[in-house]
């Protein structure tokens, strides 16, 4: 992760906005531990509802809906297989231990990435994810 | 574009390698998973099992109670199960009835012991139920029908009559689903021809039972589901695939003529 500048001077309007996109994930996570689709629903709302707004709102929207994008599938997948211990004939095994340590150890990562990333756009500083920043990129068009 | 790429594939690479790494530890056995689960349903299994002692007679023939417990004996040797995790108990009742629950605890209505023509049908139902022992279907069962929350407070401190009479009501008058009742069909079969006990004698009791109007509970549903002539149909289409085998009588005719005596003169 790392703060570069960004081409344009950000308003305090545009950072509020930003900075927002990441706390809807943090938001939703509450709610989202036992239904991992509320994660992403929340921040496939929001950006949908700023895909007009300006380039650095829409960049960070983005970032944020992409790393929820990929922590839905793990978690999903996470979610099913304790579903199917429960209700289903499967069993508690090491591999499901271990799969539950890795989504856990992703998520950890992933909110402090978010909390560190919400604050610094609320200051107007542009903070680049390794890997989704530079897919971001790629999408986000100015 | 090319550095994103890779950088995805290390994230993916990461990810997946930290998933193998992990898996390569024994955490059943680091959290004692095991042990935990097999205190609980023990704890559940003798709970109940004082329960229905406390409402229901049981028998202490013992001629009875050693020819019913050799079949089990025999059941369990031929096929490597220890015979110390069934425990079998008769209950004296005129009913029909035979039923599984936690912990290995294997009941037997005597009613079930006299409406049976000879051994081996006594042989194939506690074949069947015996596999829905191993299958840890009676947990599985449990765990579904009443959720998890509640069998851990009915284990826990002191637990409420109320949810262990309806934990008992379950077991006893109500089935396991289809496919686990199947399974436990193939697996007692296979039990049975393992110990050269003939199954067609499991197929043609339940046959036989659904048509009579002493049987009730868990035990009329599952005579009836599937339909005895499917049953019939599956157990003996599955003998068949096995490599022929010489059955033999699971207990001698005297014996099973002084068991049916003694449940007669009581």
């Amino acid at each position: 992760m790392q703060t570069i500048e960004f081409p344009f001077k950000v308003s305090d309007h545009e950072a509020e906005k930003a900075s927002n996109s990441y706390l809807m994930s943090l938001i939703a996570v509450i709610a989202g531990l036992p239904l991992p689709i509320l994660n992403l629903l929340a921040t496939v709302v929001f950006y949908f509802a700023n895909r007009r707004a300006t380039y650095f709102v829409r960049w960070h929207c983005t970032q944020a809906l992409l790393s929820q994008l990929s922590l839905f599938f793990i978690n999903s997948f996470g979610f099913w297989w304790t579903v199917s211990i429960i209700f289903f004939d499967e069993t508690i095994s090491s591999n499901y231990i271990a799969y539950m340590i890795i989504v856990l150890i992703t998520n950890f990562i992933e909110f402090i990435a978010t909390i560190y990333t919400a604050v610094k756009t609320r200051r107007g500083e542009h903070v680049s994810w390794w890997f989704y920043g530079g897919l971001t990129d790629i999408i986000c068009k100015k | 574009m090319n550095k994103v790429f890779l950088q995805g594939l290390l994230l993916i690479f990461l990810f997946f390698g930290g998933y193998f790494l992990l898996a390569q530890i024994d955490w059943i056995n680091f959290f004692s998973v095991n042990k935990i689960k097999n205190s609980s349903e023990k704890k559940l299994g003798d709970i109940l099992w004082s329960s229905i002692k406390n409402s229901e007679k049981e028998c202490y023939d013992t001629e009875v109670i050693k020819g019913i417990d050799s079949i089990v004996t025999k059941i369990c040797l031929a096929n490597g199960i220890d015979k110390d995790d069934i425990k079998l108990h008769i209950i004296k009742k005129d009913v029909v009835n035979a039923f599984a629950m936690p912990d290995g605890y294997l009941v037997v209505y005597t009613g079930l012991i006299k409406e049976a023509d000879n051994a081996e049908e006594v042989a194939g139902v506690i074949a069947h139920e015996v596999a829905h022992i191993k299958l840890n279907h009676v947990m599985k069962k449990l765990v579904k029908e009443l959720g998890l929350s509640m069998i851990i407070s009915a284990t826990t401190g002191g637990s409420d009559p109320q949810v262990i009479k309806s934990v008992i009501k379950l077991l006893t008058s109500s089935a396991f689903d289809r496919n686990m009742e199947k399974e436990a069909d193939i697996t007692g079969v296979e039990y049975l021809l393992k110990a050269q006990i003939n199954p067609e004698a499991l197929a043609e009791f339940m046959f036989k039972i659904a048509r009579t109007d002493k049987v009730s509970g868990y035990f009329k549903w599952i005579s009836t589901h599937p339909e005895g002539s499917d049953r019939s149909k599956y157990i003996l289409e599955y003998s068949k695939l096995k490599k022929p085998v010489e059955f033999k009588k699971v207990i001698s005719d005297k014996t099973w003529a002084l068991i049916q005596e003694r449940l007669n003169e009581e």
